[in-house]
């Protein structure tokens, strides 16, 4: 781990002896490197160099004649209610799955940070959500939220001022809640084991330090802890937030936008319909450049965010 | 004999602990609910999921769940078709993947940091960003409804994660090997093939496993791009439970319950080298 982060800062002697040596003029590596950016321009550049032309165009599905149209996408985007509707849901949805698997994470990992009996086991256990299917997931969470026989209904109706079943996934104000529940279920165990490994790195000496100059354990936290695991804290922020702004399966097969009025629609879905459903190809693909600029924001933050992990780490 | 202080010292201790068991009991209980709801429906016989409230200790255990659900449904068909998605998956990205990793690690060449941005930006690209001209060109093509097709494409989509782990993995390799190994008359390729390879063993099979699931679990491009119900993978299959809502609850959990063990164990396997090979920006999902 220290390696990647120094090769950033310097260059220990074997590299720069090895640059100056004989290969220095190999085709090897271009080689090697056109064949992988060869494959991705044909499955990824390509296809998205396509959304970007169609998104000029006319095209729907069943259409004549395909035409030029210049930026009237474009301007249907920008006045397009549904659109900024789906922007915001999609904010929302990556703000409380970032927070939630993060808070969460955390959490978890700092109960776990310590010698029990049982520890690996319980660490297994957390991380469990994490390798389970995404499909699995969806089937078991729809059984559970299921109105009649859901097992979600006996504990809400513990609780009490609850006597009458609950709709869940087909209740307006309670859809986008579980949609996020559900994807922090199945983010935050990655988010915990990433923390717990970077708890673990925190060098024990520092703590020893505090004890004998008498830092209680919150002090500790905040002092040593925090500082110490904040690049990896916003690391998990970001690759959450990718995770939730890709996300199309969880949302799609529980509740496919619904149940009513696209409340739990995010742009993903909404390109996915556009296209699928009311085969406007060119409107999709125009959505599909607004995704694309979003893609690219967060690809600068995790850049950033990477960046300040190998700089704490090569300290 | 332990004096009144030493007892009060111990009780408190033994409390302490107890509380702590009991939080992490809870709260594992709690993480673990939907899989241990998805095994009691999927081993009891159904009567005991069709009524409310549901128990929630299973009363009875029945095999009859995976037995209808092996009768009524493809599932063998999916399994297979499944298997050989993901081991085509797996096989094209351990190819590129090795060679992108050892490029990066190992090569000097111009326009690395180009090349790792490239990689990072593919690897952020929703799937539905680009299933639609994917749809068009594979339609084109006349590939649609193929599993090699949808191979090359779930390869494209895990494959900058695979090169981050494996690079991660080479990372750890000392460069003295592989320089000992050109001095020794090895080619590069050479040298990648018999000193680099075996010693990296853990990072491949770690690479190989997020490969095979990412193939296994993808529902989007299979979804779009298999059609005939001949060469669906399990998860369009698992969906298609879900899409007839008259299929009766236990055979539908049976089936995710199957479809889950492979991956959960795999997944557990080999968490720690994804954990590691986050330093080199690698992450699943």
């Amino acid at each position: 781990m220290l390696q990647s982060g120094m090769a950033y800062l310097g260059e220990d002697g074997a590299a720069r002896r090895r640059r100056q040596g004989p290969e220095r003029r190999n085709s090897l590596p271009y080689l090697l490197v056109f064949l992988i950016v060869a494959y991705l321009t044909v499955f990824i550049l390509f296809p998205i160099t396509q959304q970007f032309l169609t998104s000029f165009s006319n095209n729907i599905v069943g259409i004549d004649r395909v035409q030029w149209v210049g930026l009237r996408n474009y301007e249907r985007l920008i006045a397009d209610d549904d659109f900024w509707f789906a922007v915001r849901v999609t904010f929302v949805y990556m703000l409380f799955v970032v927070a939630g698997s993060v808070a969460l994470g955390l959490a978890s990992a700092l109960l776990l940070n310590r010698a029990f009996r049982g520890r690996s086991a319980a660490r297994s256990a957390i991380a469990i959500p994490w390798a389970f299917p995404e499909i699995s997931a969806v089937l078991v969470f729809l059984w559970m939220c299921n109105p009649t026989f859901g097992v979600m209904n006996v504990f809400a109706r513990a609780i009490p001022g609850i006597d009458a079943n609950l709709n869940w996934l087909s209740d307006p104000n309670l859809a986008l809640p579980l949609v996020i529940a559900l994807s922090v279920w199945k983010a935050f165990p990655f988010t915990f084991l990433v923390i717990l490994a970077a708890l673990q790195a925190v060098p024990r000496d520092l703590y020893e330090a505090a004890q004998v100059d008498g830092a209680s354990r919150l002090q500790q936290f905040r002092l040593i802890t925090l500082p110490e695991i904040t690049p990896t804290l916003m690391l998990m922020a970001v690759l959450i937030s990718i995770f939730s702004f890709k996300q199309f399966t969880l949302i799609w097969l529980t509740t496919g936008g619904g149940p009513y009025g696209g409340i739990t629609e995010t742009l993903v879905l909404r390109i996915y319909q556009t296209a699928f459903r009311f085969f406007d190809l060119a409107y999709g693909a125009t959505l599909g450049v607004a995704g694309f600029l979003i893609v690219l924001c967060l690809t600068l933050l995790f850049v950033y965010a990477q960046a300040r992990l190998d700089r704490a780490r090569s300290r | 004999m332990p004096d009144a202080a030493e007892l009060r010292f111990r009780l408190r201790r033994f409390a302490a602990g107890a509380a702590f068991y009991t939080v992490i009991l809870g709260f594992c209980g709690v993480v673990l609910f939907p899989v241990y709801w998805m095994i009691v429906n999927a081993i009891q016989p159904l009567s005991y999921g069709m009524q409310f409230p549901p128990p929630l200790v299973p009363q009875e255990l029945s095999l009859q769940p995976f037995a209808t659900l092996f009768e009524n449904f493809p599932v063998t068909r999916w399994l297979v078709n499944s298997l050989i998605l993901a081991t085509m998956t797996t096989l094209i990205v351990l190819a590129l993947a090795v060679l992108g990793a050892f490029a990066m690690t190992f090569l000097r060449w111009r326009g690395k940091p180009a090349f790792g941005l490239l990689l990072l930006m593919t690897q952020m690209l929703p799937e539905a960003l680009v299933v639609i001209p994917v749809y068009a060109m594979y339609r084109n093509l006349g590939l649609s409804d193929s599993l090699p097709a949808l191979s090359l494409i779930d390869a494209a989509f895990i494959l900058p994660i695979c090169i981050w782990v494996l690079k991660n993995a080479f990372d750890s390799i000392a460069e003295e090997l592989y320089e000992a190994a050109l001095i020794d008359g090895c080619t590069p390729l050479g040298a990648l093939l018999r000193t680099l390879l075996p010693l990296s063993a853990p990072g491949l099979v770690a690479v190989s496993v997020v490969a095979f699931f990412y193939a296994w679990n993808e529902y989007l491009f299979a979804v779009t791009l298999v059609t005939s119900p001949d060469i669906r993978p399990v998860a369009v299959g698992l969906a298609s439970l879900k899409v007839m809502l008259d299929t009766p609850i236990d055979r539908v959990l049976a089936a995710a319950l199957f479809f889950s063990i492979f991956p959960v164990i795999f997944y557990l396997l080999i968490q720690r080298y994804i954990v590691a090979g986050l330093s080199a920006g690698a992450v699943k999902g």
